[in-house]
């Protein structure tokens, strides 16, 4: 088991945004949280990388417990993270938010630097462009991109279709695929539920705070209940 | 025709706007050699800048070498300590004369009690200043935003009343016969009544605190303080312990408020509480933005224009013909217009880093401009959680 995290309860003040989700990850995966607006989704997400503190429960990562661990130091442990709204560094180049993500790394960053180039060629054009000046799209290949820059485990990628062109959305899954198919296991967060879960071994639902529903991808894709209320009922 | 008169006004305005980015975009192109030529004509220009012939210009009323010291030299030596902190880091100070303030009492208080030689209290007061700005943010640097504005003003107010009510350090009578600096007869330097010697001895700590904020801004850390500024969280998820470096901002931030309030206690032979009033912290924060934040000529400049601005104001014949009082009493009314319109006209600042205003421009928190049309009501979801 790469990641587990075990009956987690996580308040904005007094208020729960999560009430005792418990989901596992295993290496190679590629595993999707859908749901709807406020269902804890992003912030699940938060507590696995260390940004939101968490009241109760536990995050597993390779068997150890690492839910009192800073965020900064998960990084160096193997998580990483394109946030909610991409989070890029508008006032460096597109290299300079790459280079950001391997700013705890002391090993030879080219081939990493290519690869990621070579998974995203629009970057490699646009190098030197400042990273606010991007499309949405662009914007989000520099989060994905800039997350593989940490070397991670666990990519865990936070809605990163969130206001992309349809086109670029298919671009995108393909693209997180073949960062699975290299051997990087996927944490995905989605609105996109049709998308999501064709791409995944496995999803979760989750409904205000708690999972309501895991089974592999395909299965929930054909699941009733699943269809009527993610998949618009077709 | 009131739209004309503006965009009138504004033309000339704008031509210097121009002219500056002109000079950014040179400098960032520049070769090596022609940096050093820059650097060697500023100091040179430095050295000679109390010359009695520049003086009739700019300070035809008041003694232009003691202007230069104050307000001019020590608003430039504040105004780069609040830029690590604002302009760098990123986080918003209103409280950052507290640090000029401790320097100014511990250079005061040692050398009056205790007999220390001059040059130890300065050290002791930039140490000191930098303990309490870390005492100061290990607290709050858990807020964000106006959260830690509202600290920070709290906490400059805090040690001015303390000193106010202590009755060691003088109290509300403030410290009289502060030393001077030790004087140096070796290099034939003596620190008496002339202003010259207490002008050099603060373009010294200008030059050397530029290079330390230079280095620093073009090292690891700096790289950190950028990303912290740009997307707190971004930074932590890049493996930037976030934390640790936003106290490191406000310690050296601290240490250089503390360097300029040693210096300053070392010139002035008398300080008070009202010597460090909240205005002043809020009249650096102008420097700072004004100038450019971030960007360190900008950050001069800025500090430059607010300090000799309102001086210069008082000695304007026409003003005082149009008036028909003495414009001292409007200075700063006048003062306050000029920042406007400046604000109005170059909202990034008098010399801004392209870096910065690309910030600006950006100004949704690291969404593009295409995310920002699209995003939906999730866009934040600690709100709408929180709302369910």
């Amino acid at each position: 088991m790469l990641l587990e995290i075990k009956d987690i309860h996580v308040h904005y003040g007094k208020i729960a945004a999560i009430k005792g989700i418990s989901l596992q990850v295993e290496d190679g995966e590629i595993v999707s949280l859908i749901g709807a607006n406020g269902a804890g989704k992003t912030t699940t997400l938060k507590t696995i990388s260390g940004l939101r503190p968490l009241t109760s429960g536990q995050v597993l990562f390779n068997g150890a417990d690492i839910s009192k661990m800073p965020g900064h130091k998960r990084v160096i442990a193997g998580i990483g993270q394109s946030p909610e709204g991409r989070g890029v560094f508008p006032g460096m180049t597109v290299q300079e938010n790459l280079l950001m993500g391997a700013y705890t790394r002391k090993d030879a960053l080219d081939a990493d630097l290519a690869e990621v180039y070579e998974l995203f060629p629009r970057l490699a054009e646009r190098k030197n462009q400042f990273g606010g000046t991007m499309s949405g799209g662009e914007q989000q290949m520099i989060a994905i991109g800039r997350a593989l820059m940490t070397k991670p485990k666990v990519l865990l990628l936070d809605e990163p279709s969130m206001g992309l062109a349809p086109m670029l959305i298919a671009q995108i899954f393909e693209i997180i695929k073949e960062i699975n198919k290299r051997g990087t296991t996927v944490l995905l967060v989605e609105q996109n539920a049709q998308q999501a879960l064709k791409l995944s071994h496995r999803a979760y639902v989750l409904e205000t705070g708690r999972v309501v529903k895991s089974a592999p991808g395909p299965e929930l894709l054909d699941d009733p209940q699943v269809r009527a209320a993610y998949l618009g009922g077709h | 025709m009131k739209g004309n008169g503006v965009t009138g006004n504004a033309n000339p305005l704008r031509r210097v706007g121009a002219l500056f980015d002109g000079a950014r975009d040179w400098w960032e192109h520049a070769k090596v050699w022609q940096r050093y030529l820059v650097y060697l004509g500023a100091i040179v220009f430095a050295l000679i800048l109390p010359a009695p012939v520049i003086g009739e210009f700019m300070s035809p009323g008041s003694d232009w070498t003691t202007v230069l010291i104050y307000p001019i030299g020590t608003y430039i030596l504040l105004a780069i300590g609040l830029n690590v902190v604002v302009g760098q880091a990123g986080l918003l100070d209103l409280g950052f004369v507290a640090f000029f303030a401790i320097g100014g009492y511990s250079v005061a208080y040692f050398g009056t009690q205790y007999g220390w030689n001059y040059w130890a209290t300065v050290v002791f007061g930039i140490l000191l200043a930098a303990v309490s700005g870390v005492i100061l943010g290990a607290p709050t640097l858990r807020l964000r935003g106006d959260y830690l504005a509202i600290v920070t003003l709290g906490f400059g107010e805090i040690v001015r009343i303390t000193a106010n009510n202590t009755d060691e350090i003088g109290g509300a009578r403030g410290i009289t016969n502060v030393p001077h600096p030790t004087d140096m007869p070796s290099i034939g330097v003596e620190f008496g009544v002339l202003p010259a010697p207490y002008y050099y001895l603060m373009l010294i700590a200008i030059v050397l605190v530029i290079i330390f904020s230079v280095r620093l801004q073009k090292s690891r850390v700096g790289r950190a303080w950028a990303a912290i500024r740009e997307d707190e969280d971004a930074a932590e998820l890049m493996g930037v312990p976030t934390f640790k470096f936003k106290l490191l901002a406000f310690a050296i931030g601290a240490m250089i408020g503390g360097l300029a309030g040693g210096i300053y206690a070392g010139k002035a032979v008398f300080i008070e509480p009202n010597t460090f009033p909240f205005i002043l912290s809020a009249t650096i924060l102008a420097a700072v933005v004004l100038g450019g934040s971030g960007n360190l000529p900008g950050v001069m400049l800025g500090a430059f224009v607010i300090a000799w601005l309102p001086e210069r104001f008082r000695e304007v014949d026409w003003l005082k013909d149009a008036l028909g009082k003495d414009p001292a009493e409007y200075r700063i009314l006048l003062f306050g217009g000029v920042l406007v319109l400046m604000m109005a006209l170059r909202p990034e600042g008098l010399l801004p880093s392209r870096r910065r205003k690309a910030e600006l421009h950006e100004g949704t928190g690291g969404m593009g401009t295409m995310g920002a049309e699209v995003a939906g009501p999730d866009t934040d979801v600690s709100t709408t959680e929180a709302a369910k």
